[in-house]
């Protein structure tokens, strides 16, 4: 079990419980999260379940991952990854995953 | 474990004509049964139909058997899992991207709806279908492929030259006769645009292909720009139709979606209602459960989010009405896994924020006398046929 916060453009957050093995998608969603859709279900086609996350120990995006988050809908930064691509490990506990601003 | 159930009786003719009752008992009795007809399995449930999209390695899209390929003379992305896949859809994803469709297709999509709308005469009864659905979605879709040069009567023969030939399950000569004359007629504009594209780039899939690092061969290019041809035109066509029924067939959802401006919201319940691509096929590539049934290595599936889409385990006893006020679900019109379709923002875009608001903004009090009147078909692409409606 890892702890996993979720804190949304307007500064409210919730902390969860993840399991280990499953994305950060995954247990948003299990969570109910606001702001993950992840319609593609993790195959990396359709950066709806795009976040920001600075924290060395999630790694770097691949190649494929930055050629998809270049077509998220909300700004992309530095900070921005596809959370259907890290999974939760032990190791990332108390990790901070911010939710983009909603695009009008 | 069981066998895979066989259906004898229904027929595709069944499907074609009114699916819904059909699937609704199989969710309930065969959810995972082969239909004679076809020799193929139909997988009904939404838990099973998303599942399947989301396991490439033991549902494949890799399928030499369908008719796509002599339809569109090539093996295209369509049919194709893993890197290959990725690589001939990321080369034209971004011209399908948010920031691209904010940066150039929203303006231009609100000048041609407008110009489109416009056209269309108040007061009188017109078929909606031809008048708008059709010739909008093939000029937009002509703009963002970078075929501006084609007519919006080309666009649409073409597209559904292409959708009857990958639909030829019987092999009939005749319609691949008539794909291949499309085909001829596509590749000669393809061949006669390149200088225009690789001399004044844009954001159009073809430029954008055409003009890349390390572009993808000139065949798959050809082959990417008819694909979305075949699908960009009868989606956002069908989608339209069936959201404009749904909503003029209920008027008191009608008011209220006009007094909140929640066009988004209808556009997810139309397409939630009535899939515009209702079937997909995947080849099984290990012995596997769908649910309790044992599925063969080298069986065809086909899941079926028509009937996923309405499925009593999200959707309780109401999954069959048109409700835009619906506890929101996420719906499986779009797919899931690597093939979730790539036109879903532009859709959502285009039909939802420009094209709904702007059409009830000009006809508030559009009616449809007779709903009757109205000829719903198909079993992979499903829609209405015509919609005669009254502008005011």
């Amino acid at each position: 079990m890892a702890k996993i916060t979720f804190v949304q453009p307007g500064g409210a957050s919730q902390t969860v419980e993840a399991r280990e093995g499953d994305s950060i998608m995954q247990t948003a969603l299990a969570h109910s999260i606001d702001g993950i859709f992840a319609e593609c279900g993790g195959a990396m086609m359709c950066a709806t379940c795009h976040c920001y996350i600075d924290d060395d120990r999630t790694g770097a995006a691949s190649e494929g991952e930055q050629d998809m988050l270049e077509c998220a809908e909300d700004e992309v930064r530095d900070t921005s990854r596809l959370s259907c691509q890290i999974t939760v490990t032990e190791g990332l506990d108390g990790l901070i995953v911010h939710l983009p601003v909603p695009v009008e | 474990m069981l066998d895979v159930p066989l259906n004898e009786a229904v027929t595709l003719a069944d499907l074609t004509r009114d699916p819904y009752p059909i699937y609704k008992r199989m969710r309930a009795e065969t959810p995972v049964v082969r239909m004679a007809q076809t020799g193929r399995i139909l997988v009904t449930r939404a838990e099973h139909t998303k599942w399947i999209k989301e396991n490439p390695e033991i549902f494949s899209s890799d399928d030499p058997t369908t008719p796509m390929k002599p339809a569109f003379q090539a093996h295209t992305l369509m049919r194709k899992d893993g890197a290959e896949h990725r690589a001939e859809r990321m080369a034209m994803q971004p011209s399908f991207s948010p920031k691209v469709i904010r940066s150039d297709w929203a303006d231009l999509y609100a000048r041609l709806a407008d110009e489109y709308v416009s056209r269309l005469p108040r007061g009188e009864t017109v078929d909606l279908f031809t008048d708008l659905c059709a010739p909008v979605a093939a000029r937009i879709l002509a703009h963002m492929l970078g075929l501006e040069e084609a007519t919006d009567a080309e666009m649409i023969r073409w597209s559904q030259s292409l959708i009857d030939g990958a639909g030829n399950f019987g092999y009939d000569p005749k319609l691949f006769e008539i794909s291949d004359q499309a085909n001829a007629e596509m590749n000669a504009l393809f061949e006669r645009i390149i200088p225009r594209q690789k001399s004044e780039p844009n954001n159009s899939a073809f430029s954008v292909m055409l003009n890349a690092r390390n572009p993808i061969p000139l065949s798959q290019m050809y082959a990417n720009v008819k694909i979305a041809i075949g699908g960009g035109i009868n989606e956002p066509r069908d989608a339209l139709a069936t959201i404009v029924y749904g909503l003029l067939t209920n008027p008191d959802q009608f008011e209220e979606v006009k007094r909140q401006e929640c066009w988004d919201d209808a556009f997810e319940e139309g397409v939630r209602w009535v899939a515009p691509i209702q079937v997909s096929g995947r080849r099984v590539t290990q012995d596997v459960e769908i649910g309790d049934v044992a599925v063969a290595k080298d069986e065809r599936v086909l899941t079926i989010q028509a009937s996923a889409n309405r499925d009593e385990a999200i959707y309780g006893d109401t999954g069959e009405d048109f409700n835009v006020f619906r506890e929101k679900h996420p719906h499986q019109s779009f797919g899931s896994g690597p093939h979730h379709c790539a036109g879903a923002q532009v859709a959502r875009r285009t039909l939802g924020q420009i094209m709904l608001p702007l059409l009830f903004d000009r006809f508030p009090n559009m009616t449809l006398e007779d709903p009757s009147k109205v000829v719903w078909s198909g079993f992979g692409f499903r829609g209405p046929l015509n919609l005669p409606v009254t502008l005011n």
